[in-house]
């Protein structure tokens, strides 16, 4: 009896520890492969590592700073999240992020001051229907006529690229100012700043509520289940009458949704207006963050405070050691490659105890 | 006069372009859509002036350029075929990772922040003598022509013989349409991506190698400006085909090359910019749409 308790607790422990090794595997792999970069220059990697996380965390103003950058990959992760985990290969956040963040910064500048705080709401709906639409076209594409989406939404990115980058050129472009931008949103339109000094915003709560809100989704409700279901396998969700082309539809439009508020935060609370390169690829960054999370809630919190620090901390890395501030996108794409990776280890393990 | 220089400027833009989408069509063929193309011409290129500097040989640099494209396409291949992972994922990782390696590089290195100049780089030599540049209307694309072009041309020629009627190409074919028989036919399937994807690599770094020594003999952070993706939606919008995908490749070329005579015209080139994507976007579609009608039909 005992020793069956035993053993049943050492095999959870197993479990829990194989579990905690596989979270942290593309993140591991990603700092060994920046510690042999760093090797290499004659760095020695702890000390950067340390210099990072106190540039980071260190006080309360680089805090803030750090939770500011992590603000835009909070609803990049989750957009992600909530289509890679019904298995729909949706890539075109950063479009869709783009598109809203331009919808917000008009609706802040072109409609009058008169209207005050009523702007936020404008501004927020108009980004939400401009990348809910961007993302519904290839969802439905997808839904219906089974077009791959991988290519339509990596498309659709420079499609929202090309088009927003005219339009702050053409149009929408600052009388004032010059180059493209588009004028500054009125003052009433602006959130709220936080920690007045950082440009931390009430954009970052509105994260927090988006992510949270994801984990009721995915664990408390049926549409959030069955999504699980059609990304485990599609045979059996059509088998027990899942519909697929819904499933698709439904997480497309909220992933557009979640990007639409995303950008419209964006340009009402960090840059207050639209400007060509709005986003440095949070929509990628924010795969990035899902993948590491296993596109789960409190992964996705993680996943968007680690990379929040590591552009927070990497800027200041630069100007203090002169360690160039690329270690940042070589952590990225490390951890994107090691994160899809980890699944082929197991199955590496297990033929090896097979043969 | 102008239409000469735009038919010279369009050949010289598409190369790249080209090359990156043929190695990418080898590529799709064996089953893996590779996302990282970007990756490997941005490679090909840093390699490629560094090579041509230190050597004094266009040649060393060209070879140079394809290895180290290659190299990068067997690390990628590996973690697909070996290690199981999503080649979408895996490929826009690999794109940071190297885009991050060499402005490391760079700035550590060379102590620079995106741009990469080099005493000596020695440029592509021209393949004609000057004398043909009299010939009417094609003169100007003659005497500019190098032996990337003339090598990308030369494999579009050939490719379409080579997937249908050699070993290689059946083999080829058999891996991307049916990995399963291939297995079963003991043809190595996983080898054979490997393959591809080195040739998809040392192509897409010919690409970058022309890129960066065609004319301006230097390197920069954005010289690839997304072409890796503009070869991606060429070879998607010929449908595989290499002919057909080596026109679009050209039409490409030719919207780059006529982009800043549009603006003049009060076209936006940042619209115009965007043809390529929407073009793929509208194939993807009629091809969906088309499917899906036959389906109905046998249903």
């Amino acid at each position: 009896m005992l020793r069956e308790a035993t053993k049943a607790l050492r095999a959870a422990g197993e479990a829990w520890l194989e579990r905690g090794f596989a979270l942290a595997f593309p993140f591991i792999a990603a700092l060994v492969v920046a510690s042999l970069v760093l090797l290499v220059i004659g760095k020695n990697p702890l000390e950067v590592f340390t210099l990072m996380a106190v540039e980071a965390f260190g006080s309360s103003s680089r805090f803030a700073a750090t939770m500011s950058a992590a603000t835009p990959l909070l609803f990049t992760g989750v957009a992600t999240a909530i289509c890679f985990r019904a298995g729909v290969f949706n890539v075109g956040v950063e479009g869709a992020f783009i598109v809203g963040g331009l919808g917000a910064a008009f609706i802040g500048f072109a409609l009058p001051a008169t209207l005050g705080p009523m702007l936020i709401p404008l501004g927020f709906a108009l980004a939400v229907a401009a990348s809910t639409f961007w993302l519904a076209v290839p969802g439905y594409l997808l839904a219906r006529y089974e077009i791959e989406e991988v290519v339509t939404t990596l498309m659709l990115n420079f499609v929202a690229l090309g088009v927003t980058g005219y339009l702050v050129n053409g149009p929408l472009l600052s009388e004032k100012t010059g180059n493209n931008v588009t004028p500054l949103i009125h003052e009433s339109a602006e959130l709220a700043r936080l920690i007045p000094p950082s440009t931390l915003h009430a954009g970052f709560l509105l994260g927090l509520a988006v992510v949270a809100g994801y984990g009721f989704w995915v664990r408390r409700t049926p549409a959030g289940i069955e999504n699980a279901i059609v990304g485990r396998n599609r045979r059996f969700a059509r088998a027990i009458g899942i519909s697929i082309p819904g499933t698709i539809i439904l997480v497309m439009v909220i992933s557009g949704f979640v990007s639409g508020l995303g950008g419209a935060s964006h340009a009402l609370g960090q840059l207050h207006r639209f400007a060509e390169g709005f986003s440095p690829g949070y929509g990628f960054t924010g795969m990035a963050v899902a993948l590491l999370g296993r596109n789960t809630a409190f992964g996705i919190l993680f996943g968007a405070i680690l990379f929040g620090a590591l552009a927070s901390a990497g800027t200041t890395v630069q100007l203090f050691s002169d360690i160039p501030l690329d270690i940042v996108n070589i952590i990225e794409g490390t951890v994107m490659i090691f994160a899809v990776v980890e699944l082929g280890r197991i199955t590496l393990f297990r033929r090896r105890a097979v043969s | 006069m102008i239409v000469e220089q735009i038919l010279s400027a369009s050949i010289i833009l598409t190369t790249p372009i080209l090359l990156a989408a043929i190695g990418g069509l080898i590529n799709r063929h064996a089953g893996i859509v590779n996302i990282a193309l970007e990756a490997k011409i941005l490679a090909g290129a840093f390699v490629a002036v560094i090579v041509s500097s230190l050597t004094g040989s266009w040649l060393m640099a060209v070879l140079a350029a394809a290895a180290s494209g290659a190299f990068i396409g067997l690390l990628f291949s590996l973690a697909i075929t070996r290690m199981r992972a999503d080649m979408i994922v895996a490929g826009l990782g690999l794109n940071f990772l190297v885009a991050g390696l060499i402005g490391f590089v760079l700035s550590w290195a060379f102590n620079s922040s995106g741009t990469l100049r080099m005493p000596d780089v020695q440029l592509l030599p021209k393949i004609l003598p000057d004398p043909v540049a009299a010939v009417p209307v094609v003169g100007s694309m003659l005497a500019g022509l190098e032996p990337i072009t003339l090598f990308a041309w030369l494999s579009v020629l050939v490719l379409p013989f080579v997937l249908s009627d050699t070993r290689f190409g059946l083999r080829l074919r058999a891996t991307g349409n049916a990995l399963r028989v291939a297995h079963a036919m003991g043809l190595a399937p996983k080898r054979m991506q490997d393959i591809s994807t080195m040739i998809a690599g040392a192509y897409s770094g010919l690409g970058g190698a022309h890129l960066a020594l065609a004319s301006i003999g230097l390197f920069n952070e954005g010289l690839s400006a997304g072409r890796g993706f503009i070869a991606l939606a060429a070879f998607y919008f010929g449908r595989n085909r290499p002919v057909p995908t080596a026109l679009v490749c050209l039409l490409f070329g030719f919207l780059d090359a006529t982009q800043i005579r549009m603006q003049t015209a009060g076209l936006p080139p940042k619209l115009i910019g965007t043809i390529p994507y929407l073009m793929v976007m509208l194939a993807l579609c009629w091809a969906g749409w088309r499917s899906s009608k036959a389906r109905a039909r046998t249903a």
